[in-house]
């Protein structure tokens, strides 16, 4: 912790300063080589599928900003053809999930939805953005980007509330440079599936 | 919180001057609040009957506990469960990595989502604030004077060694009771940011203030026969067990009439800054 933040927890400021921290939607373009690599090294490939997460607030202005992001959404998939919807999961959670079989696409179109949320001042809101593979088995592996944090992290449930940690540590290794990998453990903030095998925006 | 320091370095000051065996008493207590201070996260959850519980058991309070300290960027702390129809809640842990947050059965079912994250908000931010290291250390040469006011009476008493001693106590004696209302201030100044951290964190001022109504209004009608022992851990509750009954000053929590208030001001605020 740094100086400036122990400073900020002895007036009792700490939490209202992290929390209104904004985001930085531009780091989201790393995975679009580390997904080479995901590929070319490891052997996973896109799942098609990818979920922005946000910490939802009940006001008209955000409501506003989300169908905000709808319209850029569909604007964007006559170039893109990047299926999208918007959804609350069953914890609370409120979710932009988007499809496109082209790597690419979905991280431009991730990025639209986080910079279109920034821009309309909500950047402290977002928490996630969450890229799905798979290996040949059909398995599926998460890269996890914390907006609060600037840094990813691998994400492998096995269920609905255990993870595969070995696999996640051989992703960290492999990846760790190629993405600013969140080096603190205790910032890997799992996003459990509903259901075994399913996806964390449930 | 500069006057506090004052106090105590003005206080120590005047200690030191004194006799070996005062300084021996403090060191010994020094030891025994410092192991208090290691201790306190599992003494708190043993005093209030909480259990931690994991994923499998509460899935749901798991990840708003995981969201809500996501934007509030902390590590995820431990999360307990306190079987009691008392609706309260409270953070524990001297570290961001050995902190607890802690519900009781009662507050899950008196409140609807929003509102218990309007609270776990407000625990959260305690935690992040490091309010339970900023209140033990405020306390601890409080505590001190307290105790050379008790045990300087009691030993000091029969032989007396010119005055010295006498001295000493009634310094103590002064810094105790400036300390005592200090420190409530201090406490009540620490509710109020962890109010406003856990309002920016969920985003919602209007939530934790509905859920505080709800609460107090339940607060008086349900006995606390079970929770006698536990006036010393009314710092890091969502309201205190015993409320009305003491002055103002001697609160540890601002009203929650006052606290309705400024979060009702801060939800205007967010709604005209956007």
């Amino acid at each position: 912790m740094s100086l400036l933040d122990s400073i900020k927890s002895v007036f009792g400021v700490g939490a209202e300063s992290a929390a209104s921290r904004s985001g930085d939607p531009e780091d989201l373009f790393g995975m679009s080589t580390a997904y080479l690599t995901m590929e070319a090294d490891l052997g996973y490939s896109s799942a098609g599928d990818a979920g922005l997460l946000f910490n939802g607030v009940d006001s008209s202005e955000f409501r506003q900003a989300v169908e905000e992001v709808e319209s850029i959404l569909e604007a964007g998939a006559k170039d893109t053809g990047t299926e999208f919807e918007v959804r609350d999961d069953p914890r609370g959670g409120e979710w932009v999930v988007l499809h496109d079989p082209d790597f690419e696409d979905l991280v431009t179109s991730v990025h639209f939805a986080a910079d279109q949320l920034a821009e309309a001042g909500f950047g402290s809101r977002l928490l996630s953005g969450v890229f799905s593979f798979e290996d040949a088995d059909g398995r599926s592996v998460y890269w996890i980007y914390s907006f609060r944090r600037g840094a990813y992290y691998p994400f492998v449930p096995t269920g609905t509330n255990t993870q595969d940690t070995s696999t996640q540590v051989k992703l960290e290794s492999v990846l760790d440079g190629e993405l600013t990998v969140e080096s603190d453990k205790s910032y890997w903030y799992p996003l459990w599936p509903e259901t075994p095998g399913g996806d964390p925006w449930g | 919180m500069g006057l506090l320091v004052a106090l105590y370095i003005g206080f120590i000051g005047v200690l030191s001057v004194f006799t070996a065996d005062l300084l021996l008493i403090v060191g010994v207590m020094s030891l025994f609040l410092g192991g208090q201070f290691f201790l306190s996260d599992r003494l708190a959850l043993y005093s209030m009957g909480a259990s931690e519980v994991d994923e499998s058991e509460y899935p749901q309070l798991h990840a708003t506990v995981s969201r809500l300290s996501q934007q509030a960027d902390l590590p995820k702390p431990r999360v307990a469960v306190a079987d009691s129809q008392v609706p309260n809640a409270f953070a524990t842990g001297r570290s961001r990595d050995s902190s607890a947050v802690a519900v009781t059965t009662g507050l899950m079912r008196t409140l609807d989502e929003a509102e218990l994250e309007g609270v776990l908000a407000h625990e959260l931010a305690h935690i992040k604030n490091r309010d339970v290291v900023v209140m033990t250390i405020a306390s601890f040469l409080s505590t001190i004077a307290f105790l050379v006011v008790r045990f300087g009476v009691f030993f000091g008493g029969g032989r007396n060694r010119n005055g010295q001693v006498l001295v000493a106590i009634v310094a103590s004696l002064v810094v105790w009771v400036v300390s005592f209302f200090l420190i409530r201030a201090l406490s009540r100044y620490r509710e109020y940011a962890a109010d406003r951290g856990g309002a920016v964190i969920t985003g919602q001022p209007s939530a934790l203030a509905s859920a505080l109504l709800k609460i107090s209004g339940r607060m008086d009608q349900v006995p606390n026969d079970d929770l006698r022992d536990t006036s010393e851990m009314n710092a890091f509750f969502i309201i205190p067990i015993k409320a009305g009954v003491v002055g103002r000053l001697f609160s540890t929590h601002p009203s929650t009439d006052q606290r309705v208030e400024r979060l009702r001001e801060l939800e205007s605020e967010l709604e005209t800054s956007g």
